[in-house]
C-alpha cells in the first residue's frame, strides 16, 4: 500500500506540475501562437471587408484550404472518440494515460474545424438563417446536425470523467493557483467527494456518453464525406466515401495523438506513464488502418478505373500523372505505406519510429483531403477549361491560425486541466500491482484520488464506477 | 489512223470537258436543289421520347451522309431564340432519325434544317408538333421512391434518441452533483451543481430545438403528414447538350421596351426572382406564390429591399425603384 501511495504522490506531482510550473519556454511559445492567430484574425477582418474575393476560390473551385482544414480537423477530432471510447469500452488495460489527451483534443479540434466552415462563409453574419431556415435536403445540414451533436457530446464526455481529477486540483491546489483556476476547479469538480453513490452516478453517465459518443463519430464523419459524395461530382460520387472518410479520421486522430503525447512526454517528464508500449500499441493501431485505407483506396480507384467514365479519365490523370501526381503519390506511398512499413521492420519499431510514421500519416492526410476537395471540383463539368486554384497567402495565414489556436487551446488547457487522467491510471496501477482484474481494486484507488483530504473508507469492494458499464 | 478519228477523238474530248464545266459550274445550284422531308408525329405529351425522321433527296436521288438539325422556336420573358434539340446524319437511303425527348409544353415552328457537309443555303423543312398540355412547369422530373417508415419520422426518432441519451447523461451528472451536496454535512464549499444542471438544460433544449428546426422546416422538404412532399422536388428542366444561345438577360437595353408589363416580365428574369418564385411568379420550392398574393407597392417594395425570412434583400443599388416598380406591374398583371 506503501507503494501505491508513493506512486500516486509521484503522479499527482507530475500531473499537477504541468499546471503550476511555468518556464519562460512556454510564455515565448505562447506569445509565437499569439502572433500567428493575431495575423490569421487580422486576415479574416480583411476578409470579412471585402469579401471571398481575396482567396482564390472562385465559381468553379469554391471550396480550397478552409474546406480541407474543416475535414482535417473534424478528421483528428476522432482521436478521442477511437481511443477513449473503443478502448474505455473494450476495456483495455493501457488506455488510462493516453485518454484525457486524446479527449481535449476532440474537443479542441471540433471547435476549430467547426469555425473553418463559418470562414469558409461569404456572409458568415448569416449562420443563423442555417437554423432557422434550414433545408434539410441539404447535406450541408446534415453536418450542421452532426456537428451540433458531435461537439455537445465531446465536450460532455471530457468532463464526466475528469470530476475526480478536477475535485483533487480542487483540494489540492486552493493555494497554489489564483482566484480565476479555483472557480473553474471548484465549478466543474460538481460537489465531487468520491463517495460510492458519485461514483456510481459518474460511471453510468460516462457510461452512456461512451457507448453513444461511438456511433455519433462514427455518423459526424460519414455525413462530412456525404457533403462530397451526395453531389453528381466525378471523383465524389462514390459510395466508398463514408468508409474512406471515417477511416481517415480514425488515422489522422490516431496520428496526431501520438504527435502530441509524445510533446508532452518530452516537455513534461511523463516517460514512466507515457511508456514505449503505449506508442507501440499506438502505432500498430496507425498501421492497421494504414493497411485498411490502401484496400479502400485500391477498392475506389481499381472500381472507377476499370470502368472509366469520360471524365473519370480526366480526374485519373490529374491525379495518378498531372497537377496533383506528387501530392497523390506522397499520400499513398508515404503516408500509407509508409506507417506500415515503419512498423513492419523491427528497427523502427520505436517511440521515434512511431512519431514519425504519425507526422507522415498527418501531412498525407491533410494533403488528401486538399486534393479531394480540389480536383472533384476541378473536373469540367461542361465541356470547359478545367480552373485552377492556388491558396492565396491570406488563405495560408487564417489556416496557419486554425492550427495556432488549435495548439493554443492545448497550451493553455495544460494550465489548468489535468492532462493525465489520474483517478484512471490510479486505478490501472493498482490492478497491475495486485495482478487481479481492475475491477476489484477499485476503492482503494477512487479513495485516494477521488477527493486527496477524504479518510473515510466505503465498506463496499465492488467498483462503482463500473457498474453503469456491467 | 484517219482524220475521222482524230475528228472524233477531239469531239469526244471537248464534250467531257463542257460536261465537266457545267456540272462544275452548275453543281452548287444542284445541291441548293437538296430537298427535305420530315416525317414527326401529330401531338406529343411532355416527357416523351420523340422520333422525327427526315429524307433528304436530289432530284429524286437520296443524299448519304448529310448532316441535319432539328430545332424549335423558344420563348422566354418576351425574348425568343432557335433551340437546336437533335441532330442526325442521313443513310444510303437519304433518312436521318432524330430522337429528342420533349421538354417544352409548346414547340412553336419547328424546323429541319441542312447543316452540311456543303455550305450553300437549303430551305429548311417548316413543320410543327402539337404539344398536350402539362400544367405550368417545363417539365417534371419523376418523384422519389416512397419507402414506408424511412422518411421524416425515422430521423426524429434517431435524433430524439441521442439527444435523450445527451441529456440523460448530463442529468447523472447533476445527481453526481447532489450526491456531493447531500453528503457533505459542512457544506464550507461553494456548491457548483449549477453548471450540470445548465449543461442538461442545455442539452434538452437543443435536443427540442433539433426536433423543431426539422418539423418547421419548408413544407416541400420533409413534411412529416405527407410523405409525398418528401419526394424529390419537381424543377424546370434544361438538359446538357443544347447548343442554346440564351436569351440577352444581361443586355442593359433588355427590360427597357417601354412596355412596363412586358419590361417587368424581362426583369423578373433578369434578377433571379424566378429562381425561386416559379417562372411566372407562381411560387415554387423555395419563394412563396408572388402573383396572387402581392400586395401594394410599398409592401412589395419593402419585402424586397428589406428581404423577408430566408430571401436576400435586393438594394436600389441593385433594382432600381424604376425597374422594381415594372416588376410590380408585371407581377400584378398576372405574372
Amino acid at each position: 500500500m506503501d507503494t501505491l501511495t508513493n506512486w500516486h504522490e509521484r503522479l499527482i506531482s507530475k500531473t499537477t506540475r504541468a499546471t503550476l510550473v511555468t518556464t519562460y519556454k512556454y510564455w515565448l511559445w505562447l506569445g509565437f501562437l499569439i502572433v500567428v492567430t493575431g495575423n490569421g484574425v487580422f486576415q479574416y477582418w480583411k476578409q470579412w471587408q471585402d469579401g471571398l474575393y481575396v482567396t482564390d476560390m472562385r465559381d468553379r473551385i469554391s471550396w480550397g484550404l478552409y474546406i480541407t482544414a474543416f475535414v482535417f480537423f473534424i478528421g483528428i477530432s476522432h482521436a478521442g472518440t477511437l481511443i477513449s471510447a473503443i478502448l474505455r469500452a473494450s476495456k483495455a488495460s493501457w488506455r488510462a494515460p493516453v485518454t484525457r489527451i486524446a479527449e481535449f483534443i476532440t474537443a479542441i479540434a471540433l471547435l476549430v474545424g467547426a469555425s473553418f466552415v463559418v470562414i469558409d462563409m461569404g456572409r458568415p453574419e448569416r449562420i443563423l438563417n442555417v437554423y432557422l431556415f434550414g433545408r434539410w435536403q441539404s447535406p450541408i445540414m446534415w453536418d450542421v446536425m452532426a456537428i451540433t451533436t458531435y461537439l455537445t457530446a465531446s465536450i460532455i464526455y471530457l468532463s464526466a470523467p475528469m470530476i475526480p481529477d478536477l475535485a483533487l486540483y480542487r483540494d489540492r491546489l486552493v493555494d497554489k493557483v489564483g482566484a480565476v483556476r479555483n472557480i473553474i476547479y471548484r465549478t466543474l469538480a460538481l460537489d465531487w467527494k468520491g463517495s460510492p453513490k458519485q461514483y456510481k452516478l459518474l460511471g453510468r453517465a460516462i457510461t452512456i456518453m461512451m457507448l453513444i459518443i461511438i456511433p455519433i463519430a462514427v455518423s459526424v464523419h460519414t455525413v462530412v464525406s456525404w457533403i462530397f459524395a451526395m453531389t453528381l461530382r466525378v471523383g465524389w460520387d462514390t459510395s466508398i466515401f463514408g468508409v474512406l472518410f471515417v477511416a481517415g479520421a480514425i488515422f489522422s486522430g490516431v496520428a496526431t495523438l501520438i504527435v502530441i503525447m509524445a510533446i508532452l512526454r518530452r516537455i513534461y517528464h511523463w516517460e514512466e506513464y507515457l511508456t514505449e508500449k503505449h506508442f507501440l500499441y499506438l502505432g500498430y493501431l496507425l498501421a492497421a488502418f494504414g493497411a485498411f485505407m490502401i484496400y479502400v483506396n485500391i477498392n475506389e480507384y481499381l472500381t472507377e478505373g476499370f470502368n472509366l467514365e469520360e471524365a473519370g479519365a480526366f480526374a485519373f490523370r490529374q491525379l495518378f500523372l498531372e497537377d496533383f501526381a506528387i501530392m497523390f503519390w506522397f499520400y499513398i506511398i508515404g503516408g500509407l505505406l509508409g506507417p506500415v512499413v515503419l512498423m513492419l521492420v523491427p528497427r523502427t519499431r520505436t517511440i521515434a519510429g512511431v512519431v514519425a510514421a504519425a507526422i507522415l500519416v498527418d501531412l498525407a492526410m491533410f494533403l488528401e483531403r486538399y486534393f479531394i476537395v480540389v480536383t472533384g471540383l476541378r473536373v469540367p463539368l461542361m465541356p470547359y477549361e478545367p480552373a485552377s486554384y492556388g491558396p492565396t497567402f491570406l488563405e495560408w495565414s487564417i489556416f496557419a491560425a486554425g492550427f495556432a489556436i488549435f495548439a493554443l487551446l492545448i497550451t493553455v488547457a495544460i494550465k489548468i486541466f489535468p492532462m493525465l487522467a489520474i483517478w484512471e491510471m490510479t486505478e490501472e496501477h493498482e490492478a497491475a500491482i495486485a495482478g487481479e482484474p481492475a475491477e476489484e481494486a477499485l476503492m482503494t484507488a477512487a479513495e485516494v484520488a477521488g477527493s486527496g483530504a477524504s479518510t473515510e473508507r466505503s465498506p463496499s469492494p465492488s467498483r462503482p464506477a463500473e457498474e453503469g458499464a456491467s | 489512223m484517219t482524220n475521222r478519228h482524230i475528228l472524233f477523238g477531239a469531239r469526244f474530248a471537248t464534250s467531257v470537258l463542257v460536261a465537266a464545266t457545267i456540272l462544275m459550274v452548275a453543281a452548287p445550284v444542284l445541291a441548293a436543289g437538296v430537298d427535305i422531308a420530315v416525317g414527326a408525329p401529330d401531338e406529343v405529351s411532355v416527357g416523351q421520347n420523340v422520333e422525327v425522321k427526315a429524307v433528304l433527296s436530289e432530284d429524286g436521288i437520296p443524299v448519304e451522309g448529310a448532316e441535319v438539325g432539328l430545332t424549335y422556336q423558344a420563348s422566354l420573358a418576351g425574348e425568343s431564340a432557335r433551340v437546336e434539340i437533335a441532330t442526325g446524319t442521313t443513310d444510303e437511303t437519304g433518312t436521318a432519325v432524330m430522337i429528342y425527348e420533349q421538354r417544352a409544353d409548346d414547340n412553336g415552328e419547328m424546323q429541319v434544317v441542312y447543316l452540311g457537309p456543303d455550305t450553300d443555303p437549303v430551305q429548311p423543312f417548316v413543320f410543327t408538333i402539337a404539344v398536350e398540355s402539362a400544367g405550368p412547369q417545363l417539365y417534371l422530373i419523376e418523384p422519389g421512391v416512397t419507402i414506408p417508415f424511412i422518411n421524416g419520422t425515422l430521423v426524429i426518432l434517431v435524433i430524439s434518441t441521442v439527444w435523450i441519451l445527451i441529456a440523460l447523461a448530463a442529468v447523472y451528472l447533476v445527481r453526481v452533483g447532489l450526491a456531493g451536496r447531500r453528503d457533505e454535512a459542512s457544506a464550507a464549499e461553494d456548491g457548483s451543481m449549477w453548471i450540470s444542471a445548465l449543461l442538461a438544460t442545455v442539452a434538452v433544449i437543443t435536443a427540442i430545438g433539433m426536433v423543431i428546426v426539422f418539423v418547421r422546416s419548408p413544407v416541400s422538404n420533409t413534411h412529416i403528414k405527407d410523405p409525398h412532399l418528401y419526394d424529390r422536388t419537381p424543377i424546370a428542366y434544361v438538359g446538357v447538350g443544347f447548343s442554346y444561345e440564351g436569351f440577352g438577360l444581361d443586355d442593359e437595353s433588355a427590360g427597357q421596351t417601354g412596355d412596363p408589363i412586358e419590361d417587368g416580365g424581362v426583369l423578373y428574369f433578369k434578377y433571379g426572382c424566378a429562381a425561386c418564385h416559379g417562372l411566372s411568379g407562381q411560387g415554387a420550392v423555395v419563394g412563396s406564390p408572388l402573383v396572387d398574393e402581392i400586395g401594394s407597392f410599398g409592401s412589395f417594395s419593402e419585402d424586397t429591399r428589406e428581404g423577408p425570412k430566408g430571401m436576400p434583400g435586393y438594394h436600389e443599388v441593385t433594382i432600381s425603384d424604376q425597374n422594381l416598380e415594372k416588376i410590380y406591374d408585371y407581377l400584378k398583371a398576372g405574372g
